[in-house]
Parts: C-alpha cells; structure tokens; sequence
C-alpha cells in the first residue's frame, strides 16, 4: 500500500481529537438540559476523528506522500528560528532593538544579502517604523531596555 | 426614517474631512496590500487594527474596510503586469490581463480592471443599502434556536461551497471551534485547556490565528529564490481602453457585478470563488470562447467585477446579523467589537451613525479608488519592483507589533508563530486554512446559543425542529449535505471539483 498524504493529515487529526479528549477529562459533560463546559469541546473532538478517519478511508484520492515537495523546509525553518528569537527578546529588548536585529538576521542571515545594503536597510526601515507608530499614530511600541 | 434620508444621515458622517481623510488612507494602503504579492488584505487589516484604537468607531471601520476592498482593486495590477496574482481573487485576471499586457493593452486591462471594479463596487454597496436594514430587522426575532441553525448552516454552506472537499472544509472549521473552546467557560466559570497560562483564561484572539495562518504561513511558503519581479510598465496615455474594448467589457461588468454580490453573501472564500465562476461563465457565454487566454476583455472585466461586488455583499450578512462570512469580516467583527459596538440587527438600529456613515463612505471609497488607481499606477509599479527578500521581512515585523499591540501579550504572538508553522502544514497537505478562522470566530456564539437552547427547551432537542425559521434553515443544512453526498456516492465531477481542478491548474 502506497503511503499517502491523507493518510498523514487524517492521522494526525485522529491523534489530535484523542488528546483533546485525554485533557478533557475533568471538564463536566453536564445533561442535555444544562450542558457543562465539556459538551462542546467533546463533541467537536469526536467530529474531528471522524473527519480524521474519513480522510484516512478516501486517501487513495490524496498524492503519494513521497510526492509532497519539502525543498522550502530549510528556508521556512531559518525564518522560524530568527522570529522566535525575536519574540522571546521583544520584551526584554524593545522594538528599537529586537525588530532592528530580526530585519539584518533575516537580510543577511537568511537571504545572504550584503552586510552593509541589510544594515541600512534594517535600521532605516525600523527608524521610520517607530515614527509612523510612536509619533504619528500615537501607538506607544515596547520600549525595554531603552526605555523608549 | 426611511433609506434616503438613513443615507443622507451617512452621508453627513462619511464626508466629514477627517472621515473622508481615513477612508482615503484605507483606500491607499488597501491598494498597496493588494499589489504587493504574499500580503493579502487579511494581513493588511490585522495589522493595522492597533492603529485604529485611538480612533472612534466610525473612522476605524471606515478605514479598515477601506483596506479590504482597496486590496480587490490593487490586485489586478499585479496580475495584469507581472502575471502573479497580488491576492487570491485575482488569479483568474492574470491569465487574460497578463495576455493583454504583452499585446501592449496594458493600460487598457488596468483601466477595464478599475472602472469594473468601481461599477460592481458600487452596485455592491446599492445592494448593501436596500437589503441589509429589513435582513437586520427580520433577524431580531432571531433567538438561540434560530442562531444555533443559522451557525450550522453557515459552516454546511461553506463546505459545500468549498473547492476542497466537504470532510477536508469541515476538519478545518472543527479545528477552529476546538481552538475558540480555549478559556474560561462563560457559563459554569471552567479553565478549559489553560494550562495554568494567564492570557489563555481569554481565549485565543482572532488576529493571531488569523495573521500566523495568513501572513507567516503564507511567507514561510514562499522561498524568496521564486519570487521574479519582471513588471511591464504602462505609459499613462495608454490608458484609455477603445470603442471595441468598452464594448465587450460592458456585459461581462454587468453579469460579474450581480454574480459577485450574490456569492458574496454566502460564507467562506466568496471574493475568490465569485471570479474563477465569472471567468467560466464569461467563457462559457462567449461567441468567441477561442480568445481566452490570449487576451479577452471578458476576461478581466468578469472576474476583476466579481471579486469587488462578491467583498461588499460580504458585509450584508456581517453588518446586518452579526455573522462573519470570512476571516477578513470576522477581523472587521472584531474591530467593531473592540471598540464597543456588537455588529448584527443592533447595529442597524441602535448606531445608525456608525452603520449608515460606514455604508455612505464605501461609496465615497469606490469613487476614491477609482481616482487612485489609474493615475497612480506608475507608483504602483515601482513598490513591485521591491525585491521580497527586502519585503517579506517587513512583513514579518509587521505581523510581531500587529499581533503584540491589539493586548500587549507575548503569549499571543507565540500563538501567532504557532500557527504560522500550522499554515504552513496545512498548505503542504492541501487544507484551506479560511474555514478555521470561521470556526474560531464562531465558536462563542455557536456554544452559547446552542446549550442555551438545550437550556431552553428542558434538554429537547426537537426545539431546532418546532421553531419554523430554525426548521427552514436545517432543511436546507439536509439538503445541502444531500447534494454533497450525491455527487460522492456517482463519483461525479459537479461545479465544485471543476472549480477545483481550474484553480490548481492556474495556480500551477
């Protein structure tokens, strides 16, 4: 049997639907004539699994896993990395200087731009930035260690 | 008050300079996203959203919408110049527009593209005008039963109309109602999948989701090596399209404007769905159906109509019942929400200000856009020449301070990272991610009013049945999951598999 994408997708909904009931498990059903905070949660679980199954019985339809292009994973995968570094800094750093680092890491880092071309880029770009939200629109940024 | 003076009342609103100024700036940036390719007006409008904080309501929606429907026009320029669809509804025009374009009609298709989209545009908002405040009217006897099958419908209307399969649509509004269960239990006061995280007791907000799964989902896609910036560029006194060429727009304009508006009212992708329809309509209408794909008028001026009129006649349903059609009203549904104002029947009658002066300023918009678009296309031009190795990351710094000011939590923008990586595995694997956003937004009133019901009639579900409204619209839920199920059991190829197969073909 030809491993498919669907059989991928649908197992992982499957799994998902039962970890979604596995961590329900202190959530009240209720009755039907007072519903508790599990019925609906519940309910839609079980209609994921069985969507889930549904997709893993019509898989024939889907393309062979091994046809599923994954040449973009690499570069995907930097861009997740340099963001979430941006994310877990934001608030210790600020706007000023996590933003100005994310656009040179991405620039240069990712996209192998030149060194000087991704500096000014990055540093005028996130200047103008800062003044279209903090002074034109009013909308204060995180100021972190800079204090601005 | 009756519709004319309602609309003089807008207009009393919509064309105060500072109102006007906003929905000029919406109309702007709207063009901008919908030429730059890889940000759709989804995105543009979260990002915005925290900008408009400091606005009232009136100028913030102005200017959000203005965003949405601006983008509709911006997108054509790119289809018609560079043959990449700024944003998914304009993938039909690339094909004839593109054709055009190296015929040297460039200016011509911009042209046909524009007066087209203002003319539907318009017609839209006429629409808008005549059936949302008796729809809202009629909706206030409206009671738990009533939503819980309108909800119901609304999910089973967008699977069917989906061009991917009903389980694949119904999955994915299932995941987004899992994802909308996140939080406090309104009703019995229960953490529910907290997991001892603070800013999760609130639930999961719309604009992360929707900007991870949109925006960085769609640029984590998109390896910058296959991004080619070759733009034709018109001269401004080519513009004028001739007698031959306004002739045979004027049908396709006016049968996309009508077809446009009536998908538009029904829920998920209409603006996409609306111009792949219109360009098999106009295709199939033709005397000369040979000329398509080499450069036939009909085929810009059908789809380019369509997708504008199927945006306004969105808002009908997610002004007058408070229902979200898509991700982009349920962004705009938070908007209004954020700043106080539930949409639906009360927002028709208790805030005619902000309803009517909404309504009077998409006119203005349409007029704007229309004024914008032609004379600025040489600007246009130039922001398609920014490489996107220099663009997406903007993007990406956009998306971080968007998500992190609408609630200055980090959580959230975690969750928007989250659930860029979910985007991006879900295209892989051939998902929709629209109808997600549609559960998640859903999720609250769908609950509610469902256990409410239950609540009501003593734990007797036959209440959906005896309630004739209720009754009327799960019929047609029966229907509906009918006619999908027949096409299954034949295993024949109906409209929407034909869809399908069109659109992977031109997206390919």
């Amino acid at each position: 049997m030809t491993l498919r994408s669907d059989h991928i997708a649908g197992g992982v909904f499957v799994a998902f639907g039962l970890l979604v009931f596995a961590l329900s498990g202190d959530l009240p059903v209720g009755t039907l004539s007072f519903p508790g905070a599990g019925m609906m949660p519940k309910l839609v679980a079980g209609l994921v699994i069985l969507f889930g199954l549904l997709l893993i019985l019509r898989a024939n339809e889907s393309a062979p896993f091994a046809t599923v292009r994954w040449e973009d994973l690499p570069h995907a995968a930097r861009i997740v990395a340099i963001t979430a570094a941006a994310i877990a800094l934001y608030q210790t750093l600020g706007f000023l200087v996590t933003m100005t680092l994310l656009l040179f890491a991405l620039t240069f880092g990712a996209e192998r731009r030149h060194p000087l071309a991704a500096a000014a880029f990055s540093i005028g770009v996130v200047a103008l930035t800062y003044l279209l939200f903090a002074v034109a629109l009013k909308t204060p940024l995180e100021p972190g260690i800079l204090g601005f | 008050m009756g519709t004319v003076e309602n609309l003089l009342l807008g207009f009393s609103v919509a064309l105060q300079p500072d109102v006007l100024w906003y929905a000029l700036l919406g109309c702007l940036v709207g063009t901008i996203v919908g030429v730059l390719p890889g940000i759709g007006p989804l995105s543009g409008i979260s990002i915005l959203l925290p900008a408009t904080f400091g606005l009232d309501t009136t100028k913030s929606v102005v200017m959000l919408a203005g965003i949405y429907y601006g983008s509709q026009y911006g997108g054509s320029t790119t289809s018609i110049l560079m043959r990449i669809p700024g944003e998914a509804a304009s993938v039909m025009t690339c094909i004839d527009g593109y054709a055009m374009a190296q015929k040297g009609r460039a200016g011509a298709a911009l042209c046909i593209a524009a007066v087209g989209s203002w003319i539907a545009g318009t017609f839209g908002v006429i629409m808008l005008t005549l059936i949302a405040p008796p729809l809202a009217s009629f909706a206030l006897r409206f009671g738990p039963p009533e939503y819980t099958a309108l909800l119901v419908l609304g999910l089973i209307f967008l699977a069917y109309m989906s061009s991917t399969s009903l389980p694949r649509t119904l999955l994915m509004a299932c995941f987004g109602l899992l994802l909308g269960t996140i939080g406090i239990d309104n009703m019995t006061g229960h953490f529910r999948y907290s997991f001892d995280i603070a800013e999760l007791g609130d639930g999961i907000g719309i604009v992360p989701v929707a900007i991870g799964l949109f925006g960085l989902g769609e640029i984590l896609s998109t390896p910058s090596a296959n991004v080619i910036s070759k733009v034709i560029a018109p001269k401004l006194r080519q513009l004028l399209p001739n007698r031959r060429e306004w002739r045979q727009s004027a049908m396709p304009i006016a049968r996309g404007s009508v077809l446009g508006f009536l998908i538009g009212l029904t829920p998920g992708s209409a603006h996409i769905i609306s111009s792949f329809l219109s360009y098999a309509i106009e295709r199939r209408v033709s005397k000369h159906p040979e000329e398509f794909g080499k450069g036939a008028v009909a085929g810009v001026a059908g789809p380019e109509s369509a997708n504008n009129a199927a945006s306004t006649g969105a808002f009908v349903p997610m002004l007058a019942l408070g229902l979200p059609t898509g991700p982009i009203t349920a962004v705009l549904i938070a908007a209004l929400m954020i700043h106080g104002v539930p949409p639906g029947p009360t927002l028709v009658n208790e805030h005619p200000n902000i309803f009517w002066g909404f309504v009077a300023s998409m006119y203005v918009g349409n007029l704007m856009l229309l004024a914008l678009n032609l004379p600025l296309v040489g600007i246009f031009v130039n922001i398609l020449r920014i490489p996107y190795a220099y663009l997406y990351p903007l993007v990406i710094m956009f998306c971080i301070i968007g998500v992190y000011e609408v609630s200055h939590s980090i959580v959230d923008v975690w969750i928007m990272l989250i659930m860029g990586i979910i985007g991006y595995g879900l295209r892989k694997f051939g998902f929709d991610p629209a109808p997600l956003v549609l559960g998640l937004v859903i999720a609250p009133t769908l609950e509610m009013s469902l256990r409410q019901s239950l609540i009501m009639s003593n734990g007797n579900w036959t209440i959906f049945l005896q309630r004739p409204i209720s009754l009327t619209l799960l019929v047609v839920c029966g229907a509906l999951l009918a006619l999908a199920a027949l096409s299954l059991i034949r295993s024949r190829k109906d409209w929407r598999s034909r869809l399908a197969e069109a659109e992977t073909g031109e997206n390919q």
